[in-house]
């Protein structure tokens, strides 16, 4: 015979449904649920991974304040401060920033006019804590004030607390998009297999007649729709990996940098 | 009414249209079940049967439909390798037997085509070639040589034959007289609702 060996059991196992009409429609349903699984799932990563990167840059760092009093932040209380910090243990570093780092800071919201420059400025003291030292807060906040009365601390612990609760809402609603897409995408997919097992009745009762055992017939069905549910989803997940790698694409050109956040604090 | 088929034998079911023979068949196989009356298959009642034990027996079974009952998006080679398949057999060990029958029934050419493009007649040879590939206990056919040529005809009861040389029982609904003629095998007449025995077993 001309013909070649089937190679293998597995190629000749799927055959017994045909794909019928309006199977594509099923198809589209299930890439595009893939698709916007992956958009909700990728959604989730970048939201912890940049709450995971500000908490990273902000930990293990204290900032003070030491408040102007009429033009500028009074020069002893500022060298006071900074000396009582340097004294402190688990502190590494302490100092006050320049004038032009205050500027700095200030530039994404107000510009750099010169009636910005004119502002009273705190004096802004950068303080770094080494590796896993923890410092007591409140004491030190305490000992800041009778060194020097204008003194204000901050540990970032409401900024990293308010980061945290908005990427776990993130998260959170990501994961019940998730869930939807996944309840949907079940249904949609029962219903068709419904839909399926009348449109191949006549078959079914044929394999019945033919001895076929309720388990094999079922086993067709399944590998039946599960082979096209799975080649729709890798298809939508594909898209979806490719608009996160044109989004990043983006991004690095500077075309859609989320900048919505100033950098925080001077570059360390 | 009531008859039973020894083992072995070989017997033509006769009778006028709408008589009930195909209704008699699907009994048998399984496909319909009696309202009332006992049918018994290789020593077992269908009737409290279960579920579970259908396919094995149904295994032992081969049948030609009348309306061929071939899966369309199948070639002929699948459509007769069905049985096999289902019987857990690897494609690579029927293969060459396969081949070999549809050759037999004249479609060695044709087996790689889809019912949709065999003429009828092609098809039949397909749902026979179907119902014997796996050397069934009991072979039921309906009509099976309905829509071919006299020689094709008397080739296919040969296959028949040679099967039931080989502990086949067989039973054949049928009009065609040249083919009750060309064997000295029973015929039971279903007519009125009752069977009368034509011939007996030779």
């Amino acid at each position: 015979m001309k013909r070649a060996l089937p190679e293998k059991g597995e190629r000749r196992r799927i055959g017994v449904l045909p794909r019928e009409q309006g199977a594509a429609a099923l198809d589209l349903v299930i890439g595009v649920m893939a698709f916007l699984a992956a958009l909700a799932l990728g959604g989730v990563l970048i939201a912890n991974r940049s709450a995971e990167s500000w908490q990273a840059g902000l930990a293990g760092r204290l900032t003070v304040q030491i408040l102007p009093q009429g033009q500028a932040a009074p020069e002893k209380e500022v060298d006071a401060a900074v000396k009582l910090l340097q004294s402190t243990p688990g502190v590494v570093y302490a100092g006050p920033l320049s004038d032009a780092d205050n500027l700095a800071l200030v530039e994404p919201w107000l510009g750099r006019d010169a009636i910005v420059t004119a502002l009273p400025f705190p004096k802004l003291i950068d303080v770094r804590l080494a590796p896993g030292a923890t410092p007591d807060i409140a004491r030190l906040e305490r000992r800041l004030k009778t060194a020097s009365p204008h003194a204000v601390l901050d540990d970032h612990r409401r900024w990293i607390g308010r980061l945290r609760n908005t990427a776990n809402t993130v998260v959170l609603s990501a994961f019940a998009i998730l869930a939807l897409i996944a309840l949907a995408t079940a249904a949609t997919v029962a219903f068709a297999t419904r839909a399926g097992l009348a449109a191949h009745r006549e078959i079914v009762e044929l394999l019945h007649l033919m001895g076929a055992q309720d388990r094999f017939i079922a086993r067709a069905f399944e590998w039946h729709y599960f082979l096209a549910a799975l080649i729709a989803a890798v298809c939508g997940a594909a898209f979806a990996a490719g608009a996160f790698l044109s989004a990043g694409g983006l991004e690095q050109f500077g075309l859609a940098s989320v900048s919505f956040l100033p950098p925080l604090g001077p570059a360390a | 009414m009531s008859f039973a088929l020894d083992p072995g034998s070989f017997t033509f079911l006769t009778g006028p249209s709408g008589a009930g023979k195909s209704t008699l068949l699907k009994l048998v196989f399984m496909a319909e079940r009696p309202s009332r009356g006992l049918i018994s298959l290789f020593g077992r009642d269908l009737a409290i049967l279960k579920r579970a034990e259908l396919p094995s027996l149904r295994r032992r079974l081969g049948v030609v439909f009348q309306e061929f009952r071939l899966l369309d998006h199948l070639s002929a080679f699948d459509n007769v390798a069905l049985p096999l398949r289902l019987a857990g057999h690897r494609p690579a060990d029927y293969l060459r037997d396969v081949e070999e029958l549809l050759s037999w029934v004249g479609l060695g050419e044709r087996m790689h085509h889809k019912p949709a493009t065999l003429s009828g007649g092609e098809q039949q040879r397909v749902a026979i070639a179907r119902a014997v590939v796996a050397k069934p206990d009991l072979l039921l056919a309906d009509e099976p040589t309905g829509n071919v040529d006299p020689d094709m005809g008397e080739r296919l009861i040969r296959l028949f034959v040679e099967l039931n040389r080989f502990g086949t029982t067989v039973m054949i609904a049928t009009h065609d007289r040249a083919l009750i003629e060309s064997t000295r095998a029973r015929e039971i007449r279903l007519i009125d609702g009752r069977l009368i025995e034509m011939r007996g077993a030779s």
